[in-house]
């Protein structure tokens, strides 16, 4: 029993993995897209959304099936609780990466003069989203704090594109569109980096069997 | 087992010690219960005597004694007693040994009372006047006897259960002992029970085949890490749930792997979608084969899955690192479009000025010039070809005879080849130096000579530039060849490149200098060749010298 129990724990290791190196290429897919105003990407975030969406149900499938045949308790039972909450944020990575190719699609060639700021967004996020991961690959609590500790630098970022836009705005009539669609990639890409906190965070739940530096019960 | 002894040893001794209480209390009680009616009946004797002789006189005398006579008459009315007034007792008649001694002589009876716990034992005789003496003697039943000495009976019981008790334990440990002693690591240099050494030499037997099995684990361990340790490939090992069984030391480099990589997932090692890819393929196909770049290297990646008995038990995977095989395919690629290329250019011409020729458009005066152009064209080609033939030989390995070679002769012989055309360019060409002797191949020394010398003249300054080629033996025997001139230089950029086949610093010039792009190549190919140095010093616009160290005769030179 308890083996068969060891080999669903280690598949949903492995899948928990894979779900995250998808998601991983799914904001690096898409960070290209916009970056680089290059449609053909499009397609590909879309299959890994899918792929992301699909390897969810799977997971959940067997968190619940751990759950409900084998009873785990202690650690076994807060890796698979971290592991349903995560896979939830993983997914929301996925639609919001599919969210900002769709938008970039529509918004066409980025500004020169946004370029930085976005991409220094950008590159914040993908870290964040591979540290997440790398803090559950590793089962390393410091990585997951890392992660959280650079939310606030992907938040100001978002500020400061913010501020540029109104800024521009304010200078001049039409463009407003564009402004709009960057501020909802800017947005999406600040809930990327959420999302991937939150993954943090239940990494260190799975660990410590403390959330958010604290006793859950 | 100790408890197991005691209780059985404790149990055993009390059971005997009871059975044999109860048979000595058994044997005893009737022992004194026969000797007790023997003495009834001798003292009946006795008494009958004597009261046949004294009559109620001598039964008198008798009262107080431990034994109880009664006299009575024939009709069973008691005469006498000597415990009870005979007045009051009841008639006899129908007493058991009463009747009997009537009939018979003499007479026996008991009777119990159970309220007293008594037994009375009866013997009855007939006097010769027809009455009867009956003797009476009452002893305790055997119940009542047990109850009267229950307390010393208790007390002795006691002290035979903690003796057996003792003795028990005591025992117990006598016999366990030996065995709880039982040196298992030495089995055989145990003086146990004799019954215990069939057990102890299988014992030693299996500890040795055991100890054997894990000496041979580790060996094979140890030599496995060693060979996986020391390859340059990177290796990983995955069982059948994909999770890391080893991984050596190059695979670790590879992919970056800090801390314990066994008993993780191999996605811990490595998450690319090409490795996730790559598995999927393993999982399905069995085999699978990847490029994944990783820095500035790049690696093949072959997946095998490992099956035994029809089960799948695991999947290694090998990293090999294929940069350079890459980069050898791609300059081979190169080379070949490169040489079609080449080869192509002068065809073109030719073909050109036949086709002109032939049909008859050229006028005479330019038929000499058109002739002149289709042999120029054919010579380069022909020393393209040379060229190639050169560099394939030497690409080969093909081993040619090597001869000891005066390199200021040969650097001679080859300044006089080129210097037709230093003289056409106004180029001073001179060859100095004090000489040196390589042992090599001439020919390939001779390439290297013209090459380098002809290069020099080709880039040196047009008109008043100058082209020197040195040979000179240095103080530790090794021999230098150096050729310089002061032309247009190389850029710092393509200095490096310039030994690579075709390479051209100045694409657009290379018709007019003429040459094919190879010299250098099959410069550095002799060299290597004759295991000699080449350094190469340039500023753009100050000239270039190329210097070649040959290892002195001595050493070294022979062996490719």
């Amino acid at each position: 029993m308890r083996i068969k129990f060891d080999e669903q724990l280690a598949l949903l290791n492995h899948e928990l993995i894979a779900m995250g190196a998808l998601c991983e290429e799914a904001i690096a897919a898409t960070s290209r897209a916009v970056m680089v105003n290059d449609r053909s990407l499009g397609g590909r975030v879309r299959d890994l959304e899918s792929q992301i969406d699909q390897k969810e149900r799977e997971i959940e499938t067997l968190c619940l099936k751990l759950l409900l045949q084998q009873q785990p308790v202690a650690r076994d039972l807060r890796l698979i609780s971290a592991a349903l909450k995560m896979i939830t944020d993983m997914e929301r990575i996925g639609d919001q990466a599919l969210d900002i190719s769709d938008t970039a699609g529509f918004m066409g060639p980025l500004a020169e003069e946004d370029k930085g700021l976005l991409g220094d967004l950008a590159r914040t996020v993908i870290g964040m989203v591979t540290d997440s991961v790398d803090a559950f690959v590793r089962q390393d609590k410091d990585f997951a704090l890392a992660v959280v500790k650079r939310d606030d630098e992907a938040d100001a970022l978002f500020d400061q594109i913010k501020q540029s836009i109104i800024e521009r705005l304010a200078q001049s009539r039409g463009g407003g569109e564009y402004a709009l669609d960057l501020l909802m990639i800017a947005k999406y890409l600040e809930r990327i980096g959420d999302h991937a906190t939150n993954i943090a965070e239940w990494v260190e739940f799975a660990q410590t069997g403390l959330y958010k530096g604290g006793e859950v019960i | 087992m100790t408890k197991r002894i005691f209780r059985s040893v404790f149990l055993a001794s009390l059971l005997v010690f009871l059975a044999g209480l109860a048979l000595v209390v058994g044997a005893l009680y009737s022992y004194f219960g026969s000797r007790q009616a023997e003495q009834l009946r001798v003292e009946a004797s006795l008494a009958a005597r004597a009261v046949e002789a004294g009559g109620e006189g001598y039964l008198e005398g008798l009262d107080g004694g431990e034994i109880r006579l009664t006299w009575i008459a024939a009709d069973g009315s008691v005469i006498y007693d000597t415990d009870a007034d005979a007045g009051v007792m009841e008639n006899h008649a129908g007493r058991e040994e009463f009747r009997e001694a009537l009939q018979y002589g003499s007479g026996e009876g008991e009777r119990t009372s159970s309220t007293l716990g008594e037994k009375t034992v009866y013997y009855a005789l007939r006097l010769s006047d027809g009455t009867v003496l009956r003797t009476a003697e009452s002893h305790y039943t055997l119940p009542r006897l047990l109850m009267n000495i229950i307390q010393p009976l208790a007390l002795i019981l006691v002290l035979a259960l903690l003796l057996s008790g003792w003795l028990a334990s005591r025992l117990a440990r006598r016999i366990v002992g030996p065995l709880n002693a039982v040196d298992l690591d030495h089995p055989l240099e145990n003086e146990a029970y004799d019954e215990l050494s069939p057990l102890l030499t299988r014992l030693e037997r299996q500890q040795r085949q055991i100890g054997e099995q894990l000496d041979e684990l580790e060996r094979r361990k140890k030599e496995f890490a060693a060979i996986t340790g020391s390859m340059s490939e990177g290796l990983i090992l995955l069982d059948s749930q994909g999770l890391v069984m080893s991984i050596n030391p190059s695979a670790r480099a590879i992919f970056g792997v800090d801390g314990a990589g066994e008993g993780r997932d191999v996605l811990t090692v490595d998450r690319s979608s090409e490795l996730r890819a790559l598995l999927e393929k393993c999982a399905a196909s069995g085999r699978a084969e990847a490029y994944i770049s990783r820095g500035e290297r790049e690696y093949l990646l072959t997946a095998g899955a490992v099956d035994t008995d029809g089960g799948k038990r695991g999947t290694v995977l090998l990293a090999v690192d294929v940069t350079e095989k890459r980069r050898a395919e791609r300059l081979r690629r190169e080379f070949t479009a490169n040489v079609s290329h080449e080869l192509k250019t002068p065809l073109h011409s030719i073909m050109g000025a036949a086709e002109l020729l032939q049909s008859g458009l050229v006028k005479p005066e330019d038929r000499e010039r058109f002739l002149a152009r289709i042999r120029s064209e054919a010579g380069r080609l022909v020393g393209l070809v040379q060229d190639v033939i050169n560099l394939s030989r030497l690409d080969e390995g093909e081993e040619f005879p090597r001869e000891d070679t005066d390199l200021l002769e040969l650097a001679r012989e080859a300044a006089a080849d080129v210097a037709d055309e230093a003289a056409r360019r106004g180029v001073k060409l001179s060859v100095s130096g004090g000489g040196g002797t390589v042992r090599g191949v001439r020919q390939l020394l001779w390439e290297i000579i013209w090459n380098l010398a002809e290069n020099a003249v080709k880039y040196s300054k047009p008109e008043g530039g100058r082209a020197d080629v040195e040979v000179d033996t240095l103080p530790d025997g090794r021999v230098r060849l150096r050729v310089s001139d002061d032309g247009v230089g190389i850029p710092r950029e393509a200095q490096e490149r310039v030994f690579e086949r075709f390479y051209r610093v100045d694409k657009s010039h290379s018709r007019e200098t003429g040459g094919t792009g190879l010299g250098l190549s099959i410069v550095k190919h002799a060299a290597q060749y004759h295991n000699a140095s080449i350094s190469l010093e340039s500023e753009p616009g100050r000239g270039t010298s190329v210097t070649v160290t040959f290892e002195s005769a001595g050493k070294g030179n022979g062996q490719p």
